[in-house]
């Protein structure tokens, strides 16, 4: 078995989940306490990806970057960027893709916290970062985490946006889901098998030890 | 609570404590109270006051003549009674105004006392309570 | 002097409200703000220290100007020399009892005070405790220690009371007696405990939609004028039981319950949970020694 698009698949995983980690932390923090009238139409955009055809917005991408068009032809020119058919683009496009995963669980948990908790901190002397850091991040660690994982899972299991955008190129845009689905039409299963078989096993730990830190069951052991 | 509006007309002081004498609709009362005009603003003749005494405090006295210690005294005539099994509640009706008084079911009964019946109101100087 | 010109336009559930205050009151003093919940106490609080901007106002302590909308002048809250205890304590869940308190140090502050607090607040044990795993009259010693490591001019205690039992209450207000004095701090207390303001307050300001409609001594404003009767209780009805034209109330001053008979009077019916004032005159009352 070829294990290059496993570890595609992983390596794009990474690379993203850190990517909307420091996008989201901010993005949800202003969508939680901002009051502005483009606040609903921000949030709208960040929640498309959920109800949207994952192949409408590979569809667009495809479009908005190909070099026949204007910006992916000034990014070709001017740096050297290809989004089409290389894996920055898969970068690009799952990051936007597995935007809500990562933004919805820490806005809840933003949400979740009193507001007693940052007047406090700021009565005593200490900035919005500090207070951020210090106070709001670590009392969201639960949100924090289900965030990761479902940024993280989802970006495994996505198939529609990175087959428009990305194709099926060995070592460069051909991840596990492409793969399955090529070696079904292929006709060989066992390999399709095999595949499938290491993300089910991969996801399944995830997600349960997900629920096991958040569920409280892993405290007792701990200290 | 028995709250009647009353006028000050004199009073003496004798260490901290003060025997104030009122003008009550024309009746005389004498308040006596731990206060000085220097400890309390409202003991200055003629300024009015509210005389505070409680329902239990009063006792009812019928007839004109009897020797009692009791100086402050207001006349009238009984416009109601409730009598429970102990005691009975007395409205008399004076010039300064309408007054409680809580007796026993008992005394009324021995007073013979009734709706219309002229009696007197009579409260201890050490049972009033002044306010400005 | 802390003066103190707040107006800001509110909505409350019931409507909009205007809080309009305008008090002066010395440095040191013990100020209690006591009104039904929704008359802007907390919103005034919120305002003094910063974290939310009235429409218009001005604050002045000890002669430093916190804010002056007409300036558009605005103090923020890190700059103020203010301690807050929230109503829900407000200790963060992920620090220990030690941390919250060492958070609360300016840049360069010496940590000697979080001693001198832990033994003023007698919180030593706890030192490593989180604070969900304290109670809440621990919490609020917390609080309340958090509040003054930086040395604050004006303390804020928004209600820090109301959610204890009875012997938790009396001992924390003797803890918010001593450190107001220890400090010499001006104390700014939310409270609908009238027992609660005759003994820590100097000074009261009953706040009613948004207005201070009385304000004082506590004791005066509580029994509104002066009442020659020198044995003088103020407590809460706990029981009314009427019989024939009298009724026997039971009132529960400080932690004892005593019993007083009322000539009932169709016009001030008395109910459990009003406050009342009890007066006797220094005559009647019998003395005896005990024990």
């Amino acid at each position: 078995m070829d294990w290059s698009p496993l570890i595609l698949t992983f390596e794009l995983a990474v690379i993203v989940t850190a990517l909307l980690l420091i996008i989201s932390v901010p993005l949800a923090y202003w969508l939680n306490e901002s009051k502005s009238r483009t606040k609903p139409i921000i949030e709208t955009l960040v929640s498309m990806p959920l109800v949207l055809p994952p192949t409408v917005l590979g569809f667009y991408l495809l479009v908005v970057f190909s070099p026949s068009n204007f910006l992916g032809h000034w990014l070709q020119e001017w740096f050297n960027i290809k989004l089409v058919f290389s894996f920055g683009g898969l970068v690009l496009a799952s990051v936007i893709y597995s935007l809500p995963f990562m933004v919805h669980p820490i806005q809840s948990g933003f949400a979740k916290l009193p507001d007693s908790l940052k007047d406090a901190s700021y009565v005593l002397g200490k900035s919005k970062a500090q207070t951020l850091f210090r106070v709001l991040l670590p009392n969201i660690r639960p949100s924090l985490l289900t965030g990761i994982v479902l940024a993280f899972a989802h970006t495994i299991g996505e198939f529609g946006v990175v087959l428009m955008i990305g194709g099926n190129i060995p070592d460069k845009t051909r991840v596990a889901s492409i793969a399955i689905f090529d070696e079904v039409e292929s006709l060989h299963y066992s390999v399709a098998n095999a595949y499938s078989m290491v993300l089910f096993a991969i996801t399944f730990v995830i997600l349960l030890t997900v629920y096991l830190i958040n569920g409280g069951y892993l405290q007792k052991f701990r200290t | 609570m028995n709250s009647l509006k009353g006028i000050i007309t004199n009073i003496t002081v004798n260490g901290s404590l003060s025997l104030v004498h009122l003008d009550v609709s024309g009746a005389v009362f004498s308040v006596i109270v731990i206060d000085t005009p220097k400890t309390a603003s409202y003991l200055s003749t003629g300024n009015q006051v509210s005389v505070i005494f409680k329902e239990t405090e009063v006792v009812i006295g019928t007839g004109k003549e009897f020797n009692v210690s009791l100086q402050n005294r207001l006349e009238g005539k009984i416009s109601e009674i409730q009598s429970g099994e102990l005691l009975s509640k007395i409205i008399l009706d004076t010039n300064a105004g309408k007054i409680v008084s809580v007796i026993t079911t008992r005394a009324v009964k021995n007073l013979g006392l009734k709706r219309g019946t002229e009696a007197v109101a009579l409260i201890k100087t050490n049972e009033i309570m002044l306010t400005a | 002097m802390i003066e103190l010109s707040v107006h800001k336009k509110l909505r409350a559930p019931s409507g909009e409200m205007q809080l309009s205050v305008d008090i002066n009151f010395p440095k040191r003093s013990f100020v209690c703000i006591y009104g039904k919940s929704g008359s802007g106490k907390t919103t005034l609080f919120k305002i003094i220290s910063g974290i939310m901007q009235p429409d218009r106002g001005q604050i002045v302590v000890n002669g430093k100007t916190w804010l002056k909308t007409d300036d558009k002048f605005h103090l923020k809250p890190q700059k103020r020399k203010v301690g807050f205890v929230f109503q829900d304590y407000a200790l963060f869940p992920n620090m220990t009892v030690l941390e919250n308190l060492e958070y609360g140090l300016e840049k360069g502050q010496s940590k000697s005070i979080i001693d001198e607090l832990i033994g003023l607040m007698e919180l030593g044990v706890l030192a490593d405790r989180k604070p969900d795993t304290i109670s809440g009259g621990q919490k609020q010693r917390v609080a309340l220690a958090r509040a003054l490591v930086q040395k604050p001019e004006i303390l804020l205690l928004d209600e820090p009371l109301s959610a204890l039992d009875h012997e938790m209450r009396i001992k924390l207000q003797e803890y918010i007696l001593k450190v107001h004095q220890q400090y010499e701090l001006t104390t700014l207390l939310i409270s609908h405990d009238v027992s609660e303001i005759l003994k820590m307050a100097d000074t009261l300001y009953h706040l009613d939609d948004g207005k201070i409609i009385r304000q004082g001594k506590p004791v005066e404003v509580f029994t509104r004028k002066e009442i020659s009767g020198k044995l003088q209780l103020t407590g809460e009805v706990v029981a009314v039981e009427p019989q024939d034209f009298m009724c026997l109330i039971t009132v529960l001053i400080g932690n004892e319950l005593a019993k007083v008979v009322v000539v009932r009077n169709e016009k001030e019916l008395l109910k459990p949970g009003d406050k009342v004032l009890i007066a006797s005159k220094a005559f009647n009352p019998v003395v005896k020694k005990i024990g």
